[in-house]
């Protein structure tokens, strides 16, 4: 209980520590200066490959849904998504139910 | 769907408000639906609703939620969760130091700002960026903050609706729910990321995290962004010089 308070507080803090540094250097760095690149790509692989683990190799609920499905519905939202101009309630949406109803056929 | 420039308004109370208003809609629906998804998936964790609540209300990025959530699952050490989180939240220096010389304004206590920035998010950054500048600066933070608060109270009360619902519905719609978060970050970094520097980061990550999970799964959020990061920002500046 409290070890879970206390990893959420942390990782508050961690994640403020970002937001009140900008504050701080908002009137000092360079934005082109090549550590603030690298630390840009650090966060987007980041990401990116969080994303794609869960896609791939999904831990608890989404586990138990087939990869073909996740695969595809992930194919349906991106292209709803563009061709709708970058629509992305109707995306998500468009994706959300796709997962669901590839899963319910198996 | 936005009002059109009749970006003036009487005084700071009603620039709070108007922002409200504009973040009512689709810019919270779809803040929501991401922490919807990362409600259902923290009821299927170790996760109380009080502690997903706890992390929305103080963490308030995605990202960072998820991977807290995946790596406390995985049994990660928690030195590790706090630092990976820690990176995914590095996009806000950047979007900070972009945002504030248009927010400042003289004789304004600087504590303001500071509790201002913690509602920043992706949404809420972009709206101010575009909207913030056509304002007298004094109104610029009351906008900022109606806005980015709108979000937050959307997303406490998605985080609720999430974990709550996740119980009663079936274990479809259930999966369905969980897939939002990948699927709002796939969307979002395919749509929105616009240097060739984003972009290769974003396919190197997309390698490196699966392919170092299958080796160290308690270390391949972290791993994965590093290497992935590196690796990405190594061929892009080589090319460069090339």
């Amino acid at each position: 209980m409290l070890d879970v308070a206390l990893l959420i507080l942390g990782c508050a803090f961690a994640t403020y520590l970002w937001r009140g540094l900008g504050m701080l250097v908002s009137r000092k760095v360079s934005m082109d200066s090549k550590f603030f690149v690298w630390a840009g790509c650090v966060a987007y692989a980041l990401i990116a490959g969080l994303t794609a683990r869960i896609v791939l190799l999904p831990t608890g609920t989404l586990a138990a849904t087939p990869m073909w499905g996740r695969l595809i519905a992930c194919a349906i939202a991106l292209f709803v998504y563009f061709v709708l101009r970058r629509n992305l309630l109707v995306g998500l949406a468009a994706g959300f139910a796709a997962l669901i109803a590839l899963a319910a056929i198996r | 769907m936005q009002p059109t420039s009749t970006s003036r308004y009487p005084d700071a109370r009603a620039a709070f408000w108007a922002a409200a208003r504009e973040s009512i809609g689709v810019p919270s629906l779809v803040l929501a639906a991401g922490y919807l998804g990362f409600g259902a998936l923290a009821n299927g964790s170790a996760f109380p609703l009080w502690a997903a609540l706890l992390s929305t209300a103080t963490i308030f990025a995605l990202p960072g939620q998820l991977a807290m959530l995946e790596m406390s699952i995985a049994g990660s050490v928690p030195v590790v969760v706090v630092i990976t989180v820690s990176l995914t939240a590095a996009r806000f220096l950047p979007m900070t130091v972009a945002l504030l010389p248009i927010l400042r304004s003289s004789g304004r206590p600087s504590w303001h700002l500071y509790a201002a920035v913690h509602l920043l998010a992706m949404t809420g950054w972009a709206a101010s960026m575009r909207r913030c500048p056509e304002l007298p600066v004094p109104q610029r933070l009351p906008w900022f903050v109606g806005f980015a608060l709108t979000n937050w109270v959307a997303c406490m009360v998605a985080t609720a609706t999430g974990y709550l619902l996740a119980e009663s519905l079936p274990p479809l719609v259930r999966q369905g729910l969980v897939f939002i978060g990948p699927l709002y970050f796939l969307l979002i970094l395919t749509g929105e990321t616009r240097t060739r520097h984003g972009f290769v980061a974003l396919a190197c990550g997309a390698v490196a995290g699966p392919l170092i999970h299958l080796a160290a799964p308690q270390w391949s959020v972290i791993l994965g962004g590093l290497i992935g990061g590196t690796l990405a920002f190594s061929l892009v500046e080589a090319r460069k010089r090339a």
